[in-house]
This record gives structure tokens, C-alpha cells and sequence, in this order.
């Protein structure tokens, strides 16, 4: 079986956030990087079907400047078996179908069964690079799957919903799968592991867009603007109630 | 009158004595050699571990532990009991031993007799009281095992057999001396009375005739050598062997710096395993620890977990191991003790510090979540995995971005040494004092302190990551390197001469566990350096006088010995302590030791609740603590314990400030 999972790296979300030069995206300096959460759900889930049918391939696709390569090695310390590395410094600038453009570039010919992504990455929160993939191969593509289970060339997973209803879907492979929060939990990698996935082979592969244009570009990027704080009542806990309802009464219209 | 006694008396001093008593010594002795010689093949079971440097000391050491009972006196009571059995015991071998000395070497070969007159009266007298006060003991000690059975205390047939060997010792002892004295010494009271006992059972025994007296003589005489003799061949084979081991063990005792763990070697690529979920795993040491255990509780009784209803008695791995080690050595380690047992420890080392027997428990429970993380990637909560996972990405576990590290001290005016390198000393400042809210108070007040006195301070700033103790507690030894070499670097970078840390977990780790990294800058705790500072009347403190309870972190009390320094602290600024109950090396741990501050406590009581009720006990209305681990258990456990209202915890830096302020004011 060949599996290949997507994945980005982006800024741990409790960073220091600022506005870089052109304002247009965020500065790069004084981040901490991470792999991006939902990727690591597809990473995880990749790793457990390898378990459930031992005779599986996978490769771990990034693409960004070089210190990307610190979350391939996480993949693979996970237990991801290849890297693969599009060592693309304007990444960031890039948008979804031109990342998708790369992605499918390279695994056109590579006969992947399934393809694990996640659903969409923290920073930029597009959505839309795994389905553009699925849609460039001609393959079908479940997203924000949050259960998963694969017999024999079937995948059956569970798809979240608005409003907390939950959708099962068959499809069978080759498919792309988006994955979201609650489908499992990332493993912690084994230190025998960790030391394995520094001798694992880390394929690093130019650019390609394939002569596409710039279709869109952002133009600006800001904070949100700051508004009135919230309001923090003090006191006891019948006064605090008193006065809850009395805002309420006042400033709404839910007891009217 | 020559004072003195006849040797072998009615038993007769010839071969058809000396033949079947050296005869069966050398049986007895032969079956003690076989069943220690088999138990050393089991120890050899463990990994090498050289435990053999430093041999003068060591030796004394163990003098010092076996001779004066040092650590078995720490107890009152029990081992008040066991170590004035033990005197006695050793009086009467050594007295045993000076008869044999004389009838059997220097009087047989060379005539010459030393017990007599005036030594003799004072040998007879000492073993006589001896004897005394052995059986006094004994029976003190089986009082409190089958009537009184403390809580917790473990009683075995083994403990019987031990009572009733040496009771029948004891007693046969007596006996005999009772018997020979009704036949020859009844009518010299001047001599009689050197062996009061012995005379008081003769004076019992007066009813019998000397033919009497002389068959019951000789009878108890070969019981009683039988029973000696007894006593050494079983040694091995009972809880007597702690005679042999846990004087060895004193031996082999770590020799520290205490609480520093064994540092793993990571770039050693042919190591497939890390920590220990076999027996194989663990070293000699480790299993030995075992036959060492008398099964006294100390441990137990003292073991914050244990004492809150969790899954973990120290006493009981340690004996985990041995009975692996002598019955299954094949069974898995881990699923013998049991995951929350392994996690539940909080390495406040009570355990270690009380044990008389020189066992080390805390490596042992480290090597098994060494095992568990490394190997499995296991954790005792999923809210732990998150804690080290923020650690690898931001340097700290409370997954707050690195880069605000320093925000908390830009209002102090003092700069991070990437700005400002010539500074009197670096404050390491840790996360919680970095991060935490109620701790960035701790470390605003020793700032100012600092720049009170005229101490210039620098800080790390966004460069200072988790010295990685926590995450070294809880087995990822792997996170600990990696951030142990990169603070290591940075701090070398800097060519800082001297360290001061608010946090005593950060403090144990600067001081003792960087030193496998080269790092050799000297680090002092806030709560030694402020003293200082008081001292050489560099901070100038008054106001009217507090009452406070001062609380023993773990990691500057037991780990490090620091108990009085941070109460002249608080006496110096006018606080009178109300100790706690548990105090200084008794003190009850806060909890968040052994990194359990990144954990969820899930099983039985709240620790920090319980050390909390104790401090409300004292009456005193502050909680002065000098850890940040300890100050946020106890921001938590005065809400716990619904006592916000009766007790404040505060850091000792916090008072200080305080009453720095009230002096100027």
C-alpha cells in the first residue's frame, strides 16, 4: 500500500504575532514552529493503518523553506518512512491551487492509495489545498473525516458536520482524506524512533507550479481591531446574579 | 579471690566438645557462604554499576550506619528499640567471641587468661545487662508487631521465626549462666553480684540438686550453641540477612550529590533499549536494594502518595524487584508495579532519605518511566504529552510563546544579557516565575530585592528555555538533554560567573545534573543568597513581627539539605514560625514534584489539600514557601481545602519585598 500525507509547518498560535514588512502576512521572527495540528491527525492515522496492514509505504510531503524539514522529521519519527521536501522559500505567498499544483505534480505518477492531509492548516485555515489535490488526480476526496476504518481497498470514515451531526462515508481508494480534530491522538514519537528517523531518507524536490499564473493575491493583513474589553462582575454570587440580569434586561433583548 | 569463671564449664573442655561444636561452626558457616553465593548470582542479574570508588569512606560510612545505628535512630521508638537490641546483640558477640578468644587460642595455646579480675567483673556486668536489655528490646519490638501492629507494617513468618530465634538465644543464655552460678557461685556474692542477672535465675533455679542443675547445664549449653549456630546458617535464607545486606548496602550507598539521576547515554547508537521494563534493566544495585529492605515502612509511612490513597508504596517496588528477581526474573517490571503506581511518585525523596537500609527508590521508578516514554511514548495524561510537546516547541510547558518570555521584567528595568552581559549575576529565572501570573510576583519582588541591595541582574530572557527537570522526572530524558545542552551553551556563552534561581527544581538541576554536561558556574537559591543579602545588612528589613508556617520544598530541604538558612530568613524580617508537623526532612510534599506539575492527580486525595490542612493546623495565617511548583499547589489547595480566607501562601521573596517596603515607608 502507498500512503502519502500532506503536511505544513506553521507558527505555534501562542506566539508573538506581528505584521511584516509589506504587511501582508505575518513577520517571521520570534516564532516557534510546529507542525500543523490537523496534519499530525493525518500523520497519526497514516502511521495506524501501516499497523493495521503491515505492508504499507509512507511519504511525507512538505513544502516550504529549509527549517520545514524539522517537522518531516517529526513525521517520520512518528513513522512516516520517506520525506519529501519542496524547498520552496515563498511558500507563504503561494495560494491553495498553486500549493496544490506542487502536491499533485509530484504524486501523479506515484500511485498513491490513500492521501492523508489535514483539513486545513492554523494559519492560513484555506481549506482548500487537499481538495484541489483530489480534484488535479481525479481522485474523490472526503473532508474533515473524524473516524476512520480501511478494509481491503475500502475506506469507510466518518465525516463532522455542522451543528454536531456526523456523516458516514465509503469511498474506495485511491482517495484523498482531510483529516479534523477528534479523529485520534498523535502519537508521542519513541526516542528509538526519533534516532531511526534521522537516517531515513529526505528527498529534496524544486518547485513546480506547472506555468501557473498568480490568480489571487492578498493585498493586506491586519489585527483585528480592537474593541470596548469585556465587562468583569465582582461581588458575591447573588449580587453577581442580580446584576447579570439587570445587563441583561438592559443592554439586550434575551429576557424581553 | 581470683575473679573469674571456668571456661566450658561441666561441658567439658576436650575433643569430644571442641570436635562437634567446631564442626558444626563449620557447617553453619558453610550453609550461610552457599545461601548468600546463590542470592549473588540473582544480583548479577542486574546491569554493572560501579559502586566501589571511594572505599575509605565508604567503609566508614558504613561503620557509621551499622555500629552507631545512625539512620535507624532517626526513628524514636522502634528504632530507639532496634538499635539498643543491636548494641546489646553486638555486646554479647563480641563477648562470645572473647571466650572463644581465650579458651580456644590464648589460653589453650599460650596460657594466657585476660578474663579476670576487674575486666572480668565488668565483662560479666556488661554482657549480663547486655543480655538485659536485648530481651527487653525483643519483647518492646514484638509488642508493637503482634499486639499494637502498627498500620502498614508488614509481619511475615519470617518476623516470627526472628523473635522466636532470638528470644531462645536469650533465654537459653541466661539459663545456663543461671545454672552454672546455682552450682559455684550462690555462696560468693562478691562475685555473684557482677552477674546480676544470671544471679537473680540462679537464685530461681536453687530448688533443683547439683546433679540438677549440672544435666539442665548442659543440655541448654548445646541448645543453646545449636540455636547460635542456627542463627548463622539461617541468615541467608531469612529476614536476617539484612544483618549482612543492609550493612553492605551502607556500603554500596550512593554517594550523590543527592538526587542527581544517572544521565543516559543518548549518542550511543547501538542502544536499542531505554529504561527498564525487565528486570535485566535495572542494575545490581537495584536488586540488592531488595535484600536490603527489612520491610520497616519508613518509607511508606512517609510517602506523599501513599499517604493519599494512590497505588504507590516504595516499599513495596522495592520488594516488587527482589521477588521478581528471585522468582520470575522473566515478568514485565512495568506491569508488575503498575503504571500508576510509576507515575504517582513524586520524587520528594522521603523515601530515600529516611530509609536505614541505604535503598534507593526514586532511580528505580525513573528508570520505568524512562521506559514507558522513550519506549512506548507513554505518559501518565494526555495533558502531559501536551506539556512536553509545548516544551519542545516554545521552551516551556505551559505552551506560552518563547518570545514573551521576558515581558514580565521590562517594566523592571533590568535587560536579558543579549543586551546587557555585564551584570553581578544571572537570575535563572524558570517558566512559572516567567509566565505564571502568581509567580511572576515572586520574581518581580527578588528583582527588586536585588536592586535594593545593589545587586545588577540579568535574565535569559527569550534565550532561557526549561532546565528540563520536570520532563527528566517524568522519564523523557531525551527533552531533558536536549534542553540541558542548549541552556548549557547559551549560559556558557555568556561567560557567567555566578546563578541565581527562585525555583529550587531549576536550582537541583543548574547545580547537579548540568555537571554531566560540563557546566560548572556556581548557582545559588534566592532563598540562600536573600539571607545573605539580610545578613551583610545589604537589605535593610523591619515592620512589626508576623506569624508564618514555612514550608520545606523538597528540592532545597531534603535534595539539598538547606533547612535552617530560609528560617534565620524569616526570623531576620521579624516572622515567628508556627512549624508544621511534618517539617524540615519530614516535611510532606506539595505534589508537583517529579513532574507532576505538568500532571492531573486522578487518584485518591489531593496532596496539596492535605499539606494545606496542615498548615492551617499551625494557626499561622501566611504559608511561606520558596518553590513556585509549591506556591501554585498551594494557591490551589487553599481553594481545595476552602481555607482562602485563614491562609495566604506566599514566597519568602515576596515577604521580604514587603517588609523592605514597610522599612522605607
Amino acid at each position: 500500500m502507498n500512503i502519502l500525507i500532506c503536511i505544513k509547518q506553521v507558527p505555534d498560535m501562542e506566539s508573538k504575532f506581528k505584521i511584516n514588512g509589506e504587511g501582508t502576512w505575518y513577520d517571521r521572527a520570534d516564532l516557534a514552529w510546529r507542525m500543523n495540528e490537523y496534519d499530525e491527525y493525518a500523520v497519526e492515522q497514516a502511521v495506524r493503518l501501516k499497523e493495521q496492514v503491515k505492508d504499507a509505504d509512507l511519504t511525507v510531503l512538505c513544502i516550504g523553506p529549509d527549517q520545514v524539514t524539522e517537522a518531516i522529521k517529526k513525521a517520520l519519527a512518528m513513522g512516516c518512512d520517506r520525506g519529501v521536501h519542496i524547498a520552496d522559500p515563498d511558500s507563504a505567498k503561494r495560494e491553495p491551487i498553486a500549493i496544490a499544483t506542487m502536491i499533485a505534480g509530484f504524486a501523479k505518477d506515484k500511485n498513491f492509495d490513500v492521501i492523508f492531509t489535514g483539513m486545513q492548516s492554523q494559519d492560513r485555515g484555506s481549506a482548500q489545498v487537499g481538495v484541489m489535490v483530489a480534484e488535479l488526480l481525479g481522485i474523490p476526496a472526503v473532508t474533515t473525516i473524524v473516524g476512520f476504518a480501511y478494509d481491503n481497498g475500502t475506506v469507510q470514515v466518518k465525516r463532522e458536520l455542522e451543528g454536531g451531526s456526523k456523516a458516514l462515508v465509503t469511498a474506495t481508494t485511491p482517495v484523498v482524506l482531510t483529516c479534523q480534530l477528534g479523529l485520534n491522538t498523535p502519537r508521542y514519537p519513541t526516542l528509538p524512533n526519533i534516532m531511526k528517523a534521522k537516517k531515513k531518507e529526505l528527498l529534496p524536490l524544486a518547485p513546480d507550479v506547472g506555468g501557473l499564473g498568480p490568480r489571487q493575491e492578498t493585498t493586506a493583513c491586519a489585527f483585528p481591531e480592537k474593541k470596548g474589553g469585556g465587562l468583569v462582575l465582582e461581588g458575591e454570587i447573588p449580587e453577581l446574579a442580580d446584576k447579570l440580569i439587570q445587563l441583561l434586561k438592559e443592554k439586550t433583548t434575551v429576557l424581553a | 579471690m581470683e575473679f573469674t569463671r571456668e571456661i566450658y564449664w561441666n561441658v567439658g573442655h576436650g575433643f569430644t566438645t571442641l570436635a562437634p561444636m567446631y564442626g558444626l561452626l563449620l557447617v553453619a558457616v558453610a550453609v550461610c557462604a552457599l545461601g548468600f553465593f546463590k542470592r549473588l548470582k540473582v544480583y548479577r542479574l542486574g546491569q554493572p554499576l560501579d559502586r566501589t570508588d571511594g572505599r575509605g569512606e565508604r567503609v566508614k560510612h558504613m561503620l557509621e550506619t551499622m555500629l552507631l545505628q545512625t539512620k535507624v535512630f532517626r526513628v524514636p521508638g522502634p528504632g530507639t528499640a532496634h538499635a539498643l537490641f543491636f548494641w546489646s546483640f553486638f555486646v554479647l558477640f563480641i563477648g562470645t567471641a572473647l571466650i572463644v578468644a581465650q579458651a580456644d587460642f590464648t589460653d589453650l595455646l599460650f596460657d594466657i587468661k585476660f578474663l579476670k579480675g576487674t575486666f572480668y567483673k565488668l565483662f560479666s556486668l556488661t554482657l549480663d545487662l547486655a543480655g538485659l536489655v536485648a530481651i527487653l528490646m525483643l519483647t518492646g519490638l514484638l509488642v508493637r508487631r503482634y499486639l499494637i501492629r502498627p498500620q502498614g507494617l508488614v509481619t511475615k513468618g519470617d518476623d516470627a521465626l526472628m523473635h522466636g530465634f532470638l528470644f531462645a538465644i536469650l533465654i537459653t543464655g541466661f539459663l545456663i549462666e543461671g545454672a552454672r552460678m546455682a552450682v559455684t557461685e550462690m555462696h560468693i556474692p562478691q562475685l555473684a553480684a557482677w552477674s546480676p542477672v544470671g544471679w537473680g535465675v540462679a537464685t530461681l533455679l536453687a530448688g533443683l540438686d547439683e546433679a540438677g542443675l549440672r544435666t539442665l547445664h548442659v543440655v541448654l549449653w548445646w541448645c543453646h550453641l545449636l540455636l547460635a549456630l542456627g542463627f548463622i546458617a539461617v541468615l541467608p535464607f531469612t529476614k536476617f540477612r539484612h544483618i549482612v545486606t543492609t550493612s553492605a548496602n551502607a556500603f554500596f550507598a550512593d554517594r550523590g550529590p543527592t538526587g542527581k539521576l544517572t544521565t543516559v547515554n543518548l549518542e550511543d547508537e547501538n542502544t536499542e533499549k531505554f529504561g527498564a521494563n525487565e528486570l535485566g534493566d535495572l542494575r545490581w544495585k537495584d536488586i540488592f536494594d531488595a535484600d536490603a529492605c527489612t520491610l520497616c515502612k519508613r518509607c511508606q509511612d512517609r510517602c506523599p502518595a501513599y499517604a493519599t490513597g494512590k497505588p504507590l508504596s516504595p516499599m513495596q517496588v522495592v520488594n516488587q524487584i527482589g521477588e521478581l528477581a528471585f522468582t520470575r526474573p522473566d515478568a514485565n517490571l512495568i506491569e508488575t508495579v503498575g503504571r500508576e503506581a510509576i507515575w504517582a511518585c513524586t520524587t520528594c525523596r522521603a523515601c530515600q532519605d529516611i530509609c536505614p537500609a541505604s535503598i534507593e527508590h526514586v532511580g528505580k521508578i525513573i528508570e520505568m518511566r524512562r521506559n514507558l516514554v522513550l519506549m512506548e511514548g507513554e505518559f501518565p495524561g494526555e495533558e502531559v504529552m501536551a506539556a512536553m510537546e509545548q516544551t519542545e516547541v516554545n521552551g516551556n510547558p505551559l505552551g506560552m510563546g518563547y518570545a514573551a518570555r521576558g515581558d514580565w521584567a521590562e517594566s523592571l528595568g533590568i535587560k536579558p544579557l543579549a543586551e546587557d552581559p555585564e551584570v553581578d549575576l544571572l537570575y535563572f529565572v524558570g517558566c512559572y516565575a516567567s509566565f505564571d501570573k502568581r509567580n511572576i510576583a515572586v520574581a518581580t519582588s527578588f528583582v527588586r530585592l536585588c536592586q535594593a541591595a545593589g545587586v545588577k541582574v540579568g535574565i535569559l530572557g527569550k534565550e532561557e528555555k526549561c532546565c528540563g527537570e520536570p520532563m527528566r522526572k517524568m522519564g523523557n530524558e531525551y527533552l531533558y538533554q536536549t534542553l540541558a545542552m542548549e541552556t548549557v551553551e547559551v549560559i556558557k556563552g555568556y561567560g557567567v560567573k555566578k546563578i541565581v534561581t527562585t525555583c529550587p527544581h531549576c536550582f537541583n538541576t543548574l547545580a547537579k545534573d548540568y555537571r554531566d554536561f560540563d557546566f560548572d558556574v556556581e548557582v545559588v537559591p534566592h532563598a540562600l543568597f536573600l539571607e545573605q543579602l539580610v545578613a551583610d545588612s545589604r537589605l535593610p528589613v523591619g515592620g512589626e513581627e508576623f506569624t508564618c508556617t514555612y514550608h520545606d520544598s523538597c528540592y532545597l530541604g531534603r535534595h539539598n539539605g538547606i533547612y535552617d538558612a530560609p528560617r534565620k530568613l524569616i526570623r531576620s524580617m521579624g516572622g515567628r514560625i508556627a512549624e508544621m508537623a511534618k517539617n524540615r526532612d519530614q516535611a510532606f510534599c506539595c505534589s508537583a514534584g517529579g513532574g507532576r506539575i505538568l500532571a492531573e492527580e486522578k487518584l485518591g486525595e489531593r496532596i496539596n489539600v492535605k499539606r494545606v490542612e496542615m498548615a492551617v493546623a499551625t494557626g499561622a495565617g501566611q504559608l511561606l514557601a520558596n518553590c513556585p511548583f509549591c506556591l501554585t499547589m498551594f494557591e490551589d489547595g487553599v481553594k481545595g481545602a476552602n481555607v482562602e480566607e485563614q491562609l495566604r501562601p506566599r514566597d519568602i521573596a515576596e515577604v521580604l519585598a514587603e517588609r523592605l517596603a514597610l522599612k522605607n515607608a
